[in-house]
């Protein structure tokens, strides 16, 4: 039999949901290998368990813990798809504020009618067997990672930065053309896709293990930038790992 | 050795003629301000006045990214890639590069040979050209001046804005056969081209500096400046280090197996089954890289395995250069020695 597949989207834009359902030339190979069972953006039906489980979206309130462990329960494999769901990503910026203030700013005078707790990765409050990072997540990344699990391997791991893709493609370094890029701290895997094309990277696929974060800071601001904006460029999308 | 002179605006003819005896392959410009060895199309686009490029000439010979064979897993077969032979002439080529090809090759071909590098170092012509050292060049230091000339068949010395062209082998001669723009000349020496930087010892000493480097306090300095990004070694043009994946398609049927560039600057260089890790800090691979380049290919060669290109130096997102790395090495070394000296 098929492996079971269900996707679920906590608090997101759904941005790499919908981005799986532009797979159009490999969405039949897929269907191959997989039955999908629950899918809210592209079918309504419903299953009780799951081989598979992918999660998109941070975790931020009570009830989206009992959800995800509801999800967790029913599932063999739990895989994170994209930045919010590894580590937090754009949402976990407001946990760099009072959450009280942060209530406040959204709701307004409403604010105790809406429960909510700091934005948290998946794996803050359940086992997160795999992940596929990147705002939003690439295709080909997940088409990896599915292509594994269906083979019964290990997906492959990312633990080199940015830069080395870079280099590989011999693209000029964007400090080189005056631009500020986080490449060499950010983990790489998505083939250097930004600074490719001329932007630079601003570390959507998460900080690398053991940064050197005070060496970064150092290059960012001898590149003529303020500590402040630098810290602030750093923890765009990793406000959950980096202490700054 | 014949020297002929050759007029600037004559360089493109050349290297239309020397199109006949293969694909030439010449700087380019790229990007804002880089440089990139590509194939000729137009021969009005090669650049002869350039510091250095992105990735060293490596590149031709041990690709970044190379397929190595495709396999089925629905047949349980597999096709390795056979890599043709094929003529190339390299044009404007600086001294210090044309020396990694010869380090490469010591480091590819002795014991067994790596075939596809074999294959495709085969049949490649070299022809070289002067530079003026910018501040990241330092190859004087490690015994490579700009008119070495081992290696080329050709080589091109800028003298007054023109060129003198150096034939220095049989291929050479045989390539400059029905080119007509040259004329017979007596060789120059060129005066005037220094470089700016320097390491302070003669590349013979440095063996004996490093012996006593290991615990040397400069490590921890550079690693608390260094971001781990591995740029350095990824464009070092004598760095040899790759990987090697397997990716399967989404049919899940057919794969291949491919090589990529590693680097022992990458946290996960040296990770091991099991999460074991033998260069865990970027202070073990700091060190790594300059005694890969100073220390143990040296003490068996008798020489440094830095061309002193300048690449590591150059490309570095936090500035930190390996001839000041090495030049304070030699500074501490000197004041060990002091204390160690018995005075009486």
């Amino acid at each position: 039999m098929k492996p079971q597949v269900a996707f679920f989207d906590f608090t997101s834009c759904e941005g790499c949901q919908l981005n799986k359902l532009n797979f159009e030339n490999d969405l039949l190979d897929i269907l191959k290998h997989v039955d999908i069972v629950e899918f809210r953006e592209a079918m309504d039906d419903k299953a009780d368990h799951y081989d598979i489980a992918f999660i998109e979206g941070s975790i931020t309130s009570p009830s989206c813990v009992e959800r995800i462990h509801d999800i967790r329960r029913r599932s063999d494999i739990l895989v994170a798809l994209g930045s919010c769901a590894v580590n937090g990503g754009v949402n976990a910026m407001k946990n760099l504020h009072p959450i009280d203030e942060v209530r406040e700013t959204v709701y307004g005078d409403d604010k105790y009618l809406f429960a909510t707790l700091p934005a948290m990765a998946v794996s803050s409050v359940v086992k997160v067997d795999y992940e596929v990072r990147g705002c939003p997540m690439t295709q080909q990344d997940f088409l990896k990672l599915l292509i594994a699990l269906v083979l019964g391997k290990q997906p492959p791991k990312y633990g080199s930065p940015v830069c080395v893709e870079c280099k590989l493609k011999e693209n000029e370094c964007l400090y080189n053309r005056g631009m500020v890029c986080l490449g060499p701290i950010t983990r790489g895997g998505c083939d250097a896709v930004c600074p490719s094309f001329g932007q630079f990277c601003t570390g959507c696929r998460g900080i690398l293990d053991n940064p050197n974060i005070d060496g970064m800071l150092e290059v960012m601001t001898s590149h003529g930038i303020s500590l402040d904006e630098a810290k602030k460029r750093m923890l765009l999308y990793n406000s959950n790992e980096v202490q700054l | 050795m014949e020297c002929f002179s050759l007029l600037r605006s004559d360089v493109p003819a050349l290297i239309d003629h020397l199109r006949d005896f293969g694909e030439v392959i010449a700087p380019h410009g790229k990007g804002d301000v880089s440089y990139s060895f590509e194939v000729v199309r137009d021969s009005s686009d090669v650049v002869l006045d350039y510091n250095r490029t992105l990735l060293p000439l490596k590149k031709m010979f041990l690709p970044p990214v190379e397929k190595l064979m495709g396999f089925s897993l629905k047949n349980e077969s597999f096709e390795q890639v056979e890599v043709a032979i094929a003529p190339r002439v390299f044009f404007g080529v600086h001294s210090y590069e044309m020396q990694s090809i010869l380090r490469l090759d010591h480091s590819m071909l002795s014991g067994s040979a790596e075939s596809n590098y074999f294959k495709r170092r085969q049949s490649s012509r070299f022809l070289g050209i002067s530079f003026e050292p910018d501040e990241f060049h330092f190859s004087e230091s490690v015994g490579i001046v700009i008119e070495e000339m081992e290696g080329f068949d050709l080589f091109l010395n800028e003298v007054d804005g023109d060129f003198q062209l150096y034939v220095l082998t049989d291929n050479g001669q045989e390539m400059l056969n029905g080119f007509d723009k040259i004329n017979l000349t007596e060789p120059e020496i060129v005066e005037g081209r220094h470089f700016k930087k320097k390491i302070r010892y003669h590349y013979n000493r440095l063996p004996r500096v490093f012996q006593y480097a290991y615990h040397s306090d400069v490590w921890a300095d550079v690693a608390s400046r260094c971001v781990g990004c591995g740029a350095c070694t990824l464009t070092c043009p004598t760095c040899f280090c790759f990987d090697v994946h397997d990716h399967v398609e989404v049919t899940a049927e057919d794969g291949m197996r491919q090589r990529s560039w590693d680097s022992c600057m990458l946290s996960t260089f040296a990770e091991v089954a099991g999460g074991e890790n033998f260069r865990e800090k970027t202070i073990n691979r700091t060190r790594h890289r300059l005694f890969r380049k100073f220390k143990y290919i040296t003490d068996e060669e008798g020489l440094p395995w830095c061309v002193g290109c300048g690449r590591c130096t150059a490309f570095c997102p936090a500035g930190i250069s390996m001839p000041d790395i090495v030049n304070e090495l030699i500074q501490e070394d000197e004041k060990a020695q002091y204390h160690r000296t018995v005075r009486v």
